[in-house]
């Protein structure tokens, strides 16, 4: 029951209200729209404002328990993007190139959804380990590089084998161009995730967080904490209204992908929380944790993959993403993800997970 | 007054292959080029609204005749499968054909 109350009052926050009303809005097609000035400045603003916030709080904490959380971050995200693999390519019968881009849509993160649980965590007087805000800068390219590494070993693979059915001779001068395409494509793709305005903005005040520290931060808090809220509010009007735009796609999805769009990001979403709360982390930087497993990212992947893996149709994983698991995950799989952590963290002491798991679905 | 017979190579996309064919036409040693933002509806339905990378671009560019034929080759070739893509190519007149 307590899941249940969790999401209702979860549904009744302005940040879904508004986005949902942005929906509303798009599908009677009103000419609402966000200047295109504030819908490109609102991510500087909040990846700047969970930078410092983070930077603030690795100040305090230090960095040395950060490593643990992060290695085990990265592993699982790289886990969690073969399994996406798997999924889609074997049950979901979807053709390589959409079945990598996919997987890695999912492994990806979020930077909205990380935005939207941090307000969550503070409407319900929670804090969160900072330095998950640097789990989420390095998590960013991780899931798309391992799929274009991946989906050219495929494709310089299926190559060879075609050669070598032609003809056995001088066949490996162009299996050594095409492995030397995927090597610039991927030092490009790092290059460019690197030095793109998301990693560089988060990682900056990271820093500056870091140096300013509490008292510093004090002059410039009423900008980066206390108009946090209303900010992503104003962001979650221009999602809506994108969303909104997208529902007709929905159904070129498929029944597969939809299933696939919200069971896929609560379980590993669960398995974040299980899993940092092990490590230890807090009740709300488990549910940060759980979140970044889950989430799925609509804002960089598109950039990235647009070009590493063209085939890939965006019309798949931008609506799946944005249109489904988003909207799904701020409304019900960020509240499941806090009673789970809340109840994880209640009973001190060993972890049944058995029992949490029935118990959390009662 | 003379005027110079060139083509204008006229191609409208989505906005992240546009690097991909500014990259092809530096690559035939063609620098100059205009692009600005447009939206429209084509096969692909109405483009240019939503996300930032999912917007329409239009790149112009004044290209002599003789480097035309592999211009549109390799564009058509690496680019017409997977993106949203118009190309056109018109006559068009300079006073300046040093510049291109």
């Amino acid at each position: 029951m307590e899941i249940l109350e969790l999401i209702q009052s979860n549904l009744l926050t302005p940040i879904i209200l508004f986005f949902l009303f942005g929906i509303v809005a798009a599908r009677i097609k009103s000419d609402l729209k966000m200047p295109e000035a504030i819908s490109e400045f609102l991510p500087i603003y909040l990846l700047a404002a969970i930078g410092l916030h983070g930077g603030i709080e690795m100040r305090n904490t230090g960095f040395e328990n950060m490593l643990i959380p992060m290695f085990v971050a990265i592993g699982l995200s790289l886990l969690f993007t073969l399994n996406h693999y798997q999924i889609l390519r074997r049950l979901g019968k979807f053709n390589l190139f959409d079945s990598y881009a996919l997987a890695s849509t999912y492994g990806a993160v979020g930077a909205v959804h990380f935005s939207v649980g941090l307000s969550f965590l503070k409407s319900q007087g929670v804090t969160s380990e900072g330095y998950i805000a640097a789990i989420l800068a390095v998590l960013e390219p991780l899931a798309f590089i391992m799929a274009i590494f991946l989906t050219n070993v495929a494709v310089s693979k299926q190559i060879r084998a075609k050669k070598q059915s032609f003809a056995d001779d001088e066949s490996t001068t162009d299996i050594d161009v095409g492995l030397h395409q995927t090597k610039t494509k991927l030092s490009q793709v790092l290059r460019e995730s690197v030095t793109g305005k998301a990693i560089v903005v988060l990682l900056g005040s990271i820093v500056i967080g870091y140096i300013i520290g509490e008292e510093g931060f004090e002059p410039i808090s009423i900008v980066f904490d206390e108009m946090f809220t209303g900010a992503i509010v104003i962001f979650m009007i221009e999602m809506g209204i994108i969303a909104g735009q997208r529902l007709d796609d929905i159904k070129r999805v498929g029944v597969f992908l939809t299933a696939f769009a919200i069971v896929v990001p609560v379980f590993n979403g669960m398995v974040g929380v299980v899993v940092a709360t092990l490590l230890g982390l807090s009740v709300g930087g488990a549910v940060m944790f759980g979140l970044l497993m889950a989430s799925a990212s609509f804002i960089a992947a598109p950039a990235v993959l647009r070009h590493a893996i063209p085939q890939a149709k965006p019309s798949l994983y931008i609506t799946s993403a944005l249109g489904i698991t988003f909207p799904f995950n701020i409304i019900v799989t960020l509240p499941i993800l806090f009673a789970v952590s809340t109840s994880l963290h209640a009973g001190e002491g060993t972890i049944d997970l058995f029992w949490h798991a029935t118990e959390v679905f009662r | 007054m003379k005027l110079y017979n060139v083509k204008l190579l006229t191609i409208t996309c989505e906005i992240l292959a546009r690097k991909d064919i500014l990259d092809i036409l530096s690559k035939h040693g063609i620098e100059g080029y205009t692009t600005y933002e447009v939206e429209g509806r084509g096969s692909r339905g109405i483009r240019g609204q939503g996300l930032k990378n999912e917007k329409n671009v239009k790149v112009e560019v004044i290209v002599r005749e003789e480097k035309l034929q592999d211009v549109v080759e390799e564009i058509s070739r690496t680019l017409f499968a997977n993106f949203a893509i118009v190309l056109y190519v018109s006559d068009a007149g300079v006073l300046r054909t040093e510049k291109f």
